[in-house]
């Protein structure tokens, strides 16, 4: 295959998917807009957490408290007080990026496994203070009736303009963070994940470059709350609980952490899983436990890493899939994360 | 590298979406008419409940007992085949919401059902508020849907929180004479609810202080410390625990562990006490009483039908949580009955739903209050006694007829009220406004099983 | 009055005991094999449970303790055997691997267990009344204080005075070195894994007998033993002593005097911990 036809291939591809996306109100049921809908807000979450761990090679269990924080400040200005947009919205990643600033000056202080259990213990106490402060967030009920506005005229409460609205979001916030990524800051950043003591020693400002990446992805998962507090229309301490925080880090697993896209594949394959099981078995976690527990062991790279092997692999054929070869490239590669 | 990504990301997208193609009929944008069933066609109902999660307990009750109407119906209703979708929300509100949209926008459903938990059910009727399609909820017992959040395609064949434990309050009060309790709670709002409608009962009856005292659910083990701090030497007649569930078999294990049962009475609220939990607790506590809408011994010959065909289908005695759901069930099917399967008019269906016969309902005579859609039936009174084989089980002692979600209330001084919560109603009965203490009594009390 | 106190204080160092057994666990998984075991709640639920079916078979409840202990600490070995193993050394993949063993075990749960709450019968021999001081308390909590303070014991006796002991702790502190020595560190690793799964069956059958068991329970005992671990130092023996001595009086006086907040509370000690000395009050630094 040349250069140029590649390239060309690559680009078609890429005007229809646009294309598909965009105009995909026009061709499918509400339910499946409904379900895109679902893959955006959890695609910033997922997106939120797997920059840290892709690019940082920070696991933060924390990123579900800023995805619900916002969504808790959006019932709390825009419901209760009324505010119109933008300013709940200009409010609520205000406050994801302040507490995000106070938790990451003291979670940046330790590395790796250490790290993680301490986001988790952050994560808890958000849920448990959500779930207990009932005069102003209102316990277990939580707060309801949070609707989409009415803006120059589009009334957001169709989900069509929803949709749009969303997607045009998600492909700006796509965009720039994949910019970051590839910003000096983002090769500093992917320094530290490889080595923090070296690049310390060069003059990097380890520990501030590594509070600034959680800002940025607190934003993320900031947004996606926004989004899905308006799409639920209820915010309740259940957003921000364990097992939520679990299956957003399983999709980023199954899409492949150390890929920029990763998380995103990882969410959409997650979210149509649960769209066709839960209409076969009621034993969904077990289903999803058991990929889990597959895609740690067998293919640590996810999805993606499993489409790369494939496709580098010159002799591929499909009985070849499950050959022994792959198994020993993908452990070749296995130490990326 | 990084183009390569993209492809990848690409064809999964275009992948899924084939996918949804081929899995989701695709239809234009829906129209402003859910798609009305086919002459011929057959009646979706959508059950949504937490199969999974702190309560699939309830949840699994709920469909036994939901099932089970089915089935005694054949599926079929007003000569139509009725298809049960049903959704589990793991007790979790995104899911919730989102498992109604996959009801309503996909299945297309005509009715929705199920409901375990009182915000649950409050977040769900707040997403179905426009769509057109009856709601009936059947556990959850948050009053609000019936009440400030009501809207006219909802339909509770079943109960609130206060309405069993006005009752009991009043009862307390007056029968009893007692004049103070002390109240162990949980933190949220089905508990505040049924605090709420003891605190109205038990001052209206002549009391005169109920303390309160609340804990975050589902995450205190140990009660002990809470149990010791009860001040036995302020002249508390009772204690009740307001909370059901693994939280009260936590507290009336430690209850009775420290000798509690033996220095203060211990009085629940419709849960604490209620099977299969009670199977869970020591049997020093026979004499403790709760209210509800059932009783484990109702001899009537519609409740033993129920409980007959309940054990011979589910090899289990059914809960309230299971009458609830058979009951509801029920109403849906007679409803679709009387309209001869013609429910393309949802109006048409919800006054159905009304004008149903439930005088044969297993846990005693129900009627619909036409103006709030909520349920007017009995109340029991009960008591945990132990049976011949040596398990628990609530024995019906007093029947109350006819109690409406209001109690002995007008509903509008009862709708002018704050919403009940843990601040609300006050802790003393002086503090009360006269107008919820001035209601005259409607209450009769007759005696189990006459 | 005093007497309201001195209850606090036992139902404090009950609450410790539990917390003890579940976060020495945890700890000492952490301390050798830097694994965090986020299953460890969904161990403690399982031993809980299997302690529930043993009990209600046979109705013997020291039986109920040896099989949900030893059923777990198997499981735990064939975890470790057969999936730990292969991705040993890489921190995330083990702690992933562990994630998804809880979601597979929890539902195993709800699909064997009743989903209604439950709790472990025990008999009356091993639950009398004891009145100590003036006070009457129920023996099965003073037994439990014991069982911990054995436990607590065996574990100091196993960890410094004998050479599996060593092995161990010489492991915490240099790996490589312990390899190089000719000490098969594999091995030690199992052991070390099976005896925190034992750790858990245990607690979870007393658990069970002095709490309740009901879906969902295990994130919240998963939380309280990484609580426990975090406060006091994530591989300190010594630390989840002292930790979860503070938080049992934590959460049992938090009861008593502000019963709304209390589990809230509990996350008091470990930001201030987090915020003054991250690596706990006797960990060592990471």
């Amino acid at each position: 295959m040349s250069f140029m036809r590649n390239n060309t291939i690559k680009s078609i591809f890429y005007v229809i998917a646009t294309i598909l996306l965009v105009l995909l109100p026009f061709y499918v049921g509400q339910y499946t807009v409904t379900t895109f809908i679902r893959i955006i807000y959890f695609g910033f979450l997922s997106l939120s957490m797997g920059f840290l761990i892709g690019q940082g090679g920070m696991v933060s269990l924390t990123q579900t408290a800023f995805f619900g924080l916002s969504g808790y400040i959006i019932g709390l200005f825009g419901v209760e007080r009324g505010l119109i947009f933008p300013w709940p919205d200009l409010m609520a990643i205000g406050a994801v990026l302040i507490l995000a600033f106070l938790f990451g000056i003291i979670a940046m202080r330790t590395h790796k496994i250490v790290f993680l259990m301490i986001t988790l213990a952050f994560g808890q106490v958000c849920w448990a203070f959500a779930a207990q402060n009932t005069t102003i967030l209102r316990g277990w009920s939580g707060i309801r009736g949070i609707r989409p506005f009415v803006i120059y005229g589009i009334n957001f409460n169709e989900y069509q303009n929803f949709y749009w609205a969303s997607l045009v979001l998600f492909f700006l916030s796509v965009f720039i963070l994949w910019r970051i990524t590839k910003s000096p800051f983002g090769l500093a950043l992917n320094g530290i994940r490889e080595n923090p003591k070296r690049m310390a020693a060069i003059g990097y400002p380890v520990y501030w470059i590594r509070v600034v990446a959680f800002l940025i992805a607190a934003v993320y998962a900031g947004l996606g709350g926004i989004l899905a507090a308006y799409n639920t229309g209820i915010i309740m301490p259940t957003t921000i609980q364990l097992s939520r925080t679990i299956w957003v880090l399983l999709t980023v697993i199954l899409g492949g952490a150390s890929y920029f896209f990763g998380p995103i594949v990882g969410t959409a394959i997650a979210v149509w899983l649960d769209v066709l099981i839960s209409g076969v078995t009621e034993r969904y976690n077990l289903v999803i436990g058991v990929i889990f527990l597959l895609i740690v062991l067998f293919s640590p790279t996810g999805v993606i890493g499993i489409f790369d092997t494939l496709r580098k692999d010159k002799k591929f054929t499909i009985t070849n899939i499950f050959s022994f070869k792959k198994r020993r490239y993908i452990q070749k590669h296995k130490r990326r994360w | 590298m990084m183009k390569k990504l993209l492809l990848i990301v690409t064809i999964v997208m275009i992948t899924s979406m084939l996918l949804s193609a081929c899995g989701v009929p695709a239809v234009a944008p829906a129209p402003a008419e859910p798609a009305a069933p086919a002459a011929v066609g057959e009646i979706k109902i959508g059950m949504i409940s937490a199969f999974t999660g702190l309560f699939s307990g309830f949840g699994e009750m709920q469909k036994q007992g939901a099932v089970l109407a089915l089935e005694e119906a054949n599926y079929m209703a007003g000569g139509k085949k009725i298809v049960l979708i049903m959704e589990d929300d793991q007790l979790d509100n995104e899911q919730a919401i989102t498992k109604s949209k996959k009801l309503v926008e996909q299945d297309k459903i005509d009715i929705l059902t199920g409901m375990v938990s009182g915000d649950e059910g409050l977040a769900v009727a707040d997403y179905m508020k426009d769509k057109n399609i009856p709601v009936i909820p059947m556990y959850s017992a948050s009053e609000d849907i019936t009440m400030r959040e009501f809207h006219p395609m909802i339909v509770r064949t079943t109960w609130t929180g206060a309405q069993s434990m006005d009752v009991f309050g009043y009862w307390l009060a007056t029968q009893k004479g007692w004049k103070k309790v002390y109240q162990i709670g949980e933190d949220y709002s089905y508990p505040w609810n049924q605090g709420g409608g003891f605190m109205r009962g038990f001052c209206r009856g002549g009391g005169e202080e109920v303390t309160s005292v609340w804990s975050p659910p589902g995450s205190t083990s140990d009660f002990s410390s809470m149990i010791a701090s009860i001040p036995l030497d302020q002249g508390y007649d009772a204690v009740l625990y307001n909370g059901g569930g693994g939280d009260a078999v936590n507290f009336v294990k430690q209850f009775v562990e420290l000798g509690y049962h033996k220095k203060i009475a211990l009085i629940g609220q419709s849960n604490t006490f209620e099977k299969p939990d009670l199977d869970a607790l020591p049997a020093d506590i026979v004499g403790a009483y709760s209210p509800h809408h059932t009783a484990d011994d109702l001899n009537t010959p519609e409740w033993n039908t129920f409980k007959e065909a309940f054990n011979k289908r589910w090899g289990r005695n059914p809960s309230a949580a299971s009458e609830f759901a058979y009951s509801s069930m029920r109403v849906i099917l007679r409803a679709i009955d009387a309209l001869n399967g013609d429910i393309s008019d949802k109006t048409a269906l919800v006054d159905a739903m009304l004008k149903v016969d439930m005088t044969d309902d297993p846990r005693g005579p129900v009627s619909l209050d036409p103006k709030f859609h909520a349920a007017i039936g009995n109340v029991y009174i009960r008591e945990v006694s132990k049976a011949e084989d040596g398990t628990l089980y609530n024995k019906g002692i007093w029947t109350v007829k006819n109690v409406s979600q209001f109690g002995p209330y007008d509903p509008d001084t009862y709708l002018k009220q704050p919403i009940d919560g843990n601040t609300y109603p006050p802790q003393k009965c002086s503090d009360f406004p006269p107008e919820m203490l001035e209601a005259a009594n409607i209450y009769e009390f007759v005696e189990f099983g006459k | 009055m005093e007497l309201k106190f001195t209850i606090l204080i036992l139902n404090g160092l009950t609450q410790a005991a539990i917390l003890f057994v579940l976060g020495s666990g945890l700890t000492l998984a952490f301390g050798l094999m830097r694994v965090v075991n986020l299953g460890h709640g969904a161990f403690y639920m399982l031993g809980g449970y299997l302690g529930w079916s043993v009990v209600k078979a046979t109705g013997n409840w020291p039986l109920a303790l040896i099989v949900g202990g030893l059923a777990i600490a198997l499981l735990g070995l064939l975890f470790e055997k057969t999936m730990l193993g292969r991705v040993r050394g890489r921190d995330l993949p083990e702690t992933l691997l562990t994630v998804a063993l809880s979601m597979i075990i929890s539902d195993i749960c709800l699909i064997f267990w009743a989903r209604t709450a439950i709790t472990l019968n025990v008999p009356q021999y091993l639950n009398p009344p004891i009145t100590l001081l003036g006070l009457t308390y129920p023996g099965f909590r003073y037994l439990m204080m014991a069982i911990s303070i054995f436990i607590a014991v065996s574990l100091w006796v196993i960890l410094y005075k004998t050479n599996l002991g060593r092995a161990v702790r010489a492991g915490v502190d240099d790996r490589e070195t312990v390899s190089a020595l000719g000490i098969n560190i594999n091995k030690i690793y199992s052991i070390v894994f099976v005896l925190s799964a034992l750790l858990a069956g245990l607690a979870g059958v007393l658990g069970g007998s002095y709490l309740q068991l009901s879906p969902g329970g295990d994130t919240t005992i998963l939380t309280l033993s990484l609580v426990v671990i975090i406060v006091g130092g994530m591989g300190s023996l010594l630390g989840a002593v002292v930790s979860s001595i503070i938080l049992g009086q934590i959460m049992s006086f938090g009861l008593a005097f502000a019963p709304q907040y209390s589990y809230f509370l509990i996350f008091i000690p470990m930001a201030l911990v987090l915020a003054l000395r991250p690596q706990g009050l006797f960990g060592r630094q990471i």
